[in-house]
């Protein structure tokens, strides 16, 4: 029995140990590619930094033999004396001689020469931290000026649109959860006249695709001035994320005892001292999972900061400048891996400082008494 | 006429334009723009100082510093700050905006086919309602103001003026490794395929072709497909298969012409050993990456077909003249002349203030393009650019090509309506290279997404 057990034990443990490592791969290989050289990324996998057996030329050639055709097979010996014959095809891609090495033809039918390779235990250890200094403190361009001289421009960094996507998320979370909590509450313990009919309809809204708000709140954004302001981005998410705080809030809240509110209302207080000095006390775990739901959303976000405060260099947000530094065309797109690890750091302390609530808000509304 | 009253009229003059300098100077915009806009004029009289022209554009990164720093002396001259914010979803971007009314001044479109959806929508001012005609038709060749005049609501307007342009008729090769294998840079079509078999019996393959691009993937394809259009069959035949003025006129990609450039286009690529990797690894080579075995020593392959823009994914410290080369794409009808195949970015105006008409002006003349010019990284459209302003000498041939060029024509498939240009022609074209379907059905599923109204 106790045998039976600790085997059970062993085989659930070793299941989650292989999902979470084939859940942080990708991960761990792009943390690994954020550290290599650009022209690293673009012709090898970060795998290669890992020990393999790889093909390894010996620094050993052989001249490639005349008057060969494309079509012809071609016999060669190398230095052992081993002669195998093959076509030009095959010997450009390799051909295994039998005693452990390998030639391959470097070149052309006309030049070139024949490369010996052995199998050896190899890694790629050609590391460098420029990804992440490119990415911090702006790339620098060498500009060449009317006159000849050249000079160099430092470009963005990255400071800014930190500060802008705090200055957008803290609010922008803050906001809608205090709302939220108010709203939570009223439907849970307060009874008025169409309480049913106004909690359906902020339930429907949940499935309500936010993209299709975007154009008339623009254009009503554009009559009062919001455009482009961080105030206009911080309702914009308030009111995206609200039918989902206030659902999520509701059903905890209205799972509280109520005889502790019971009893506060005999003691004479009032809902706002009761919401203040009860209900929010004892809804924090449900208020911090909502908080990092909401947080690493509002963080996140691409689409709303691009469309609310797309054209106004000075809050450009971090996801906006991270995609803007691949250029134009996409050609710096290695630098995505290091701008990536850079702007995990607030999710990562947010999301470990609020953990331990997040566990238990997980089960948030999920089971009433 | 005594020649004492030349010389003292010759003075006469001197001392005008010298006059004239003085009272620039204090504007401070060059002596030599002429017919300007009365906006222009004010705002180079220093009266438009202070005020804001907002703009928006696909440039970011390096380009938007480059962009910026061509802009910087008119800035400095007139007092009127130019505010650049580029945004790399752009498209998608500018749609919202335009609907939402939150548009900036002026916005940067790298297609023109999504400028035409904004002046079918009335959103977009005509710019020749204050331009100067003669400046514009002087400084622009005929094909590009044509290439701005788009149907709105109340009939053509000009849409916008031309800034930036790339040259897309260009074969990039390795020097060193055609010095080493001894191969010409052709001139004709048929040395082109003497090479090609010259390269493959030496045992490489000629061309490096990759056209993934994310949800873009085939639009390299495209790009091949109208430099072959273009040097197999008539300008009319190009323009009616792209811009068609009505259905009737519409040249289908079922065509005889169309079906025609596409089979020279499979015989060339098709053939065995001729793309580098082979035909299954075009359609899953990103652009990007495709010119690299180019670089490698020795050469994966010996051409490369793309825009001047393809240098900056070109490896770290290669150097134009040095590493690599450029050609033009050699023509194949010889009687069909030497067309060039361009893309560029127009300027269009969203609000109609007189220093965002000033901007506009500026755009519409070769100084707004200098730093950048000699930077590197960019062409101009205008005549008042001489060529020894560019600071890369290739970019400067480039330009030489251009201006030799007996006809440009527009990248078709920035041209043609979205569903076409920015999808189905895409698609049908990366459906076929991979071999999924053959060129028929590709053809018949291209024209089956053109709009009808």
């Amino acid at each position: 029995m106790q045998n039976q057990k600790r085997r059970a034990a062993i085989i659930v443990n070793g299941i989650l140990f292989l999902i979470v490592l084939a859940w942080s791969i990708p991960t761990i290989g792009l943390l690994v590619s954020s550290i290599r050289f650009r022209n690293d990324i673009r012709t090898s996998g970060w795998w290669t930094t890992l020990p393999n057996q790889a093909w390894v030329a010996t620094g050993n050639q052989l001249p490639i033999p005349d008057g060969q055709t494309r079509d012809q097979p071609i016999t060669v010996t190398n230095s052992a004396g081993v002669a195998t014959t093959a076509s030009y095809d095959e010997w450009l891609d390799g051909v295994d001689m039998g005693d452990g090495s390998r030639l391959v033809w470097v070149g052309n039918l006309r030049r070139g020469q024949l490369e010996e390779y052995r199998q050896q235990w190899t890694m790629n250890t050609n590391f460098t931290l420029q990804n992440y200094e490119q990415v911090i403190s702006g790339r620098q361009y060498q500009i060449q000026n009317i006159d000849g001289t050249t000079e160099t421009v430092q470009g963005d960094d990255m400071l800014g649109a930190f500060l802008n996507s705090l200055t957008v998320t803290i609010p922008a979370t803050i906001i809608p959860i205090l709302i939220a909590a108010f709203a939570a509450y009223g439907f849970a313990w307060m009874s008025f006249p169409g309480r049913k009919i106004l909690f359906i309809l902020v339930v429907a809204l949940l499935v309500v695709p936010l993209q299709i708000a975007l154009v008339p709140i623009l254009r009503d954004y554009g009559q009062i001035g919001l455009n482009g302001t961080f105030l206009g981005v911080w309702l914009a998410h308030a009111g995206f994320g609200l039918p989902l705080a206030t659902y999520l809030l509701y059903n905890y809240i209205s799972g509280l005892p109520r005889e502790i509110l019971e009893s506060a209302f005999i003691d004479g207080a009032s809902h706002f001292t009761i919401f203040i000095r009860l209900i929010l006390p004892l809804s924090v775990p449900a208020l911090a999972s909502f908080a990092i739901f909401q947080f690493l959303w509002v963080w996140n976000d691409y689409l709303v900061a691009l469309i609310f405060l797309g054209f106004n260099q000075q809050n450009e947000v971090l996801t906006i400048r991270i995609a803007d530094m691949v250029g134009s065309r996409g050609q710096d797109w290695h630098l995505l891996t290091s701008a990536a690890f850079v702007s995990m750091i607030v999710p990562l302390i947010v999301f470990f400082g609020l953990q331990r609530y997040f566990v238990r808000g997980l089960m948030a509304g999920s089971v009433k008494g | 006429m005594s020649k004492f009253f030349k010389v003292s009229l010759l003075m006469a003059v001197l001392l005008v334009a010298l006059g004239a300098g003085a009272a620039s100077a204090q504007g401070g915009c060059p002596a030599e723009w002429t017919l300007m806009s009365a906006e222009l004029e004010a705002a180079c009289a220093g009266e438009l100082s202070g005020t804001v022209v907002t703009m928006t554009g696909p440039f970011t990164d390096q380009d938007e510093v480059k962009f910026n720093d061509a802009i910087a002396p008119f800035e400095e001259w007139t007092g009127i700050d130019i505010q650049y914010t580029g945004s790399k979803e752009f498209e998608a971007a500018i749609r919202a905006a335009v609907e939402g009314g939150a548009v900036t001044d002026i916005v940067d479109f790298p297609q023109p086919g999504l400028l035409r959806d904004f002046v079918e929508g009335g959103y977009v001012l005509d710019v020749s309602t204050f331009l100067n005609a003669e400046h514009l038709s002087g400084n622009y060749i005929q094909s590009w103001l044509d290439m701005a005049t788009i149907g709105g609501p109340d009939g053509d307007i000009m849409a916008g003026v031309w800034n930036r342009i790339n040259g897309k008729s260009l074969v990039w090769y390795p020097i060193a490794a055609w010095e080493e294998a001894g191969y010409e840079i052709p001139t004709t079509w048929d040395e082109l395929i003497a090479l090609n078999e010259q390269i493959v019996a030496d045992g490489s393959s000629p061309w490096c072709v990759g056209i993934e691009s994310g949800a873009a993937t085939g639009w390299a394809a495209t790009d091949w497909m109208e430099e072959i259009m273009l040097r197999t069959t008539s300008l009319e035949n190009y323009d009616n298969w792209t811009i068609p003025a009505d259905a009737e006129s519409r040249l289908l990609f079922s065509s005889p012409e169309v079906t025609n450039a596409a089979t020279v286009l499979g015989d060339m690529w098709f053939a065995d050993n001729v793309v580098f990797g082979g035909r299954e690894t075009i359609a899953s080579t990103f652009f990007g990456d495709a010119p690299l075995p180019m670089f490698e020593e020795p050469a994966g392959c010996y051409m490369h077909k793309q825009g001047n823009f393809i240098t900056s994914f070109f490896p770290e410290g290669t150097q134009p003249g040095v590493d690599y080369g450029v050609f033009y794409l050699p023509p194949i009808d010889e009687e069909l002349g030497r067309p060039f195949l361009v893309a560029g970015d127009i300027y269009a105006m969203f609000a109609d203030r007189p220093e965002v008409r000033a901007v506009i002006d500026f755009f519409s003349r070769g100084e707004s393009v200098r730093a950048w010019l000699g930077a590197g990284g960019a062409l101009s459209p205008h005549r008042d650019a001489p060529l020894d302003w560019y600071g890369v000498e290739l970019e400067r041939n480039i330009a030489a090509l251009i201006a030799d060029a007996t006809s440009v024509r527009f990248d078709g498939s920035d041209l043609m309506p979205g569903a076409v240009g920015a999808g189905s022609f895409w698609k049908g074209m990366t459906d076929w290279i991979s071999g999924t379907v053959d060129l028929e059905t590709a053809l018949a599923e291209i024209d089956a997404a053109w709009p009808t109204d």
